[in-house]
């Protein structure tokens, strides 16, 4: 029998993560009746999904749309209702917490808010390092804890911040900078994934540009699967490779930004296009 | 200038008591029922401008120079107490983080309805009616039922309305508007925008609307104040600044914002070189 041809241009890049038929519910508390249990509120409706590796991809949506939630469920801080979640063709939907311990030093997260997510007691290099010395075999030798500082700086450097901001706290950075030290954080144990949520949503335009520019080459760089979670559109056609548009808790659309953005199949992504205010002049915005 | 200016600013200067001037000889006017953004980088002294106008400075800052006239009134001529009834009077604020500015323990009904009462002597009754209204007018659902509600039970997009109203509510000649969809999604945004410019035309409010968005201020502003580090780099109508902008910086924010329409163009950070140019231009002023 001939073995199958494949061409490699065409050959679809292989997925870091597979998720079949993704399901997950919250109970609503808020009507819960007084003997009974709490009625669910079911906030991803079975979704199915690739993230190619090495590529980044966005995930757009309306406030409640489930993007965030879908994220936690990738680097396992939720645990799905049902469906399977395959990192490097292993399910992780339902594994527990030791069996997880080994893969998370693959996927880490960036946050929205650098200011709540760096303890504002410690100096920057510790707040890198921490990570490190998470996964570190050796924590008790000097010698290690040494070595961690110097990788802690490396990182730094790599998201262009100088090694003597190591000696520095959180308060004493500019907003743009702390989201750098997030970023920072996140590649120190040189992971396969990233998840970044919002994280540019509370910068400035300029530092935005800045720190998109940055996560893009990194990803480049290190060959970074990437989940980029964001409200605009504007953001993720610049960076992604490929976007999906969330509403409530359903895939409206699947795909790379060309095409999705070239011809929006559904109401709710010419919503969220029509919904960025535009750097230009138009009267009939409004309408 | 004209008397008849909502707002007018001359040479203000404002500095931390170190020395350290935070806004550097800002002058710009406001006119009936214009809307003015001042837009520039997070530190570039936007929303201390608003703060100067409302009294709201921050402790460790005093004004060194410069006067503010509100509606022809000059504010430095005034006591504490004057100043403080001449600007609830005239003015109003749309603060950025709704829930911060919105009591936890009180009920959303005394929260418009007080400034109302209180400070411009409106009775209950009238007070509350307006209340509704402005609900109604900002497209809340069952006005009745959020007045009764506390600021927990509704959603960041409602609060952010509910302060709108409440501003809207007294008919102010001047509101200052501080980052008011920074924490909203897009579509959000663009209705909390709609509603800011409906009501300001209805009502002929003038607005100074601090953003550090260069698509908000394209869709919302007439006029434009430019600022880095504390000083007005540009002013100009808002026509001027996307179909000519004169400035570099203002080029280059507007370089620096995204644009799903135009993937071609690679947005790209202020430059670091126009920024050394800036600054040593400013140290260069100060001097002399």
């Amino acid at each position: 029998m001939a073995a199958p041809l494949i061409c490699p241009q065409t050959a679809p890049a292989p997925a870091l993560f597979s998720v079949r038929g993704l399901r997950l519910s919250f109970p609503d508390t808020a009507h819960k009746p007084l003997f009974a249990p709490a009625p669910r509120i079911e906030v991803l409706k079975g979704l199915d999904l690739d993230l190619p590796r090495g590529q980044i991809t966005g995930i757009v949506g309306e406030s409640g749309s489930g993007k965030s939630t879908l994220g936690r469920v990738l680097v396992r801080l939720l645990r799905p209702d049902a469906g399977q979640v395959l990192l490097n063709g292993q399910d992780i939907a339902t594994l527990d917490e030791a069996a997880l311990r080994p893969l998370r030093r693959n996927l880490q997260m960036i946050f929205q808010d650098p200011m709540s997510s760096l303890n504002p007691r410690h100096k920057i290099w510790r707040i890198v390092a921490a990570p490190l010395a998470r996964y570190a075999n050796d924590t008790s030798t000097r010698n290690a804890s040494a070595a961690r500082r110097d990788q802690a700086l490396r990182a730094l450097e790599r998201v262009g911040l100088d090694p003597s901001f190591g000696e520095r706290y959180p308060h004493e950075l500019s907003g743009g900078q702390r989201q750098r030290v997030g970023i920072a954080r996140a590649i120190a144990l040189e992971p396969e994934f990233i998840l970044a949520d919002e994280i540019v949503s509370g910068l400035d335009v300029s530092s935005q540009a800045q720190v998109l520019s940055l996560l893009k080459s990194l990803a480049q760089e290190m060959n970074l699967t990437i989940a980029f979670i964001s409200h605009d559109l504007s953001v993720i056609r610049h960076l992604c490779d490929n976007v999906i548009v969330l509403n409530r808790g359903e895939i409206l659309e699947n795909g790379p930004v060309e095409q999705v953005f070239a011809a929006p199949q559904s109401d709710i992504t010419r919503l969220l296009l029509d919904a960025i205010p535009l750097p230009e002049l138009d009267d009939k915005w409004f309408d | 200038m004209t008397m008849s200016s909502t707002l007018n600013i001359q040479n203000l200067t404002v500095s931390l008591r170190s020395g350290l001037p935070l806004l550097r000889q800002v002058n710009l006017t406001l006119e009936p029922g214009e809307v003015r953004a001042l837009v520039g980088e997070s530190g570039a002294g936007k929303s201390m401008i608003g703060k100067a106008v409302l009294g709201t400075l921050p402790p460790a800052t005093r004004v060194t120079r410069g006067q503010i006239f509100l509606r022809g009134q000059a504010l430095d001529h005034l006591n504490a107490a004057q100043r403080r009834h001449c600007v609830a009077q005239s003015a109003a604020l749309i603060p950025q983080d709704p829930l911060t500015a919105l009591n936890p323990v009180r009920r959303i009904a005394p929260q418009i309805t007080d400034p109302l009462t209180r400070i411009h002597g409106w009775s209950a009754e009238r007070a509350q009616t307006r209340a509704l209204e402005l609900l109604d007018r900002v497209e809340i659902r069952d006005p009745a039922r959020v007045m009764r509600s506390y600021p927990h039970e509704l959603s960041g997009g409602m609060r952010q309305r509910i302060l709108i109203a409440a501003a809207f509510a007294p008919s102010p000649p001047l509101i200052v508007a501080d980052e008011p969809t920074t924490a909203l999604d897009v579509t959000v945004q663009k209705q909390i925008l709609k509603l800011i410019r409906e009501l300001q035309k209805e009502v002929g409010t003038a607005v100074l609307f601090v953003t550090h968005d260069m698509g908000v201020v394209a869709k919302i502003s007439q006029k434009v104040s430019v600022l880095f580090q504390g000083r007005v780099m540009e002013d100009s109508t808002t026509e001027a600044i996307f179909s000519n902008p004169t400035h570099p910086y203002t080029r280059a924010l507007i370089a620096a914002t995204p644009s799903y329409a135009d993937p071609a163009r690679s947005f790209s950070p202020v430059p670091p070189e126009l920024i050394a140019q800036m600054k040593s231009k400013i140290a260069q002023e100060e001097i002399l």
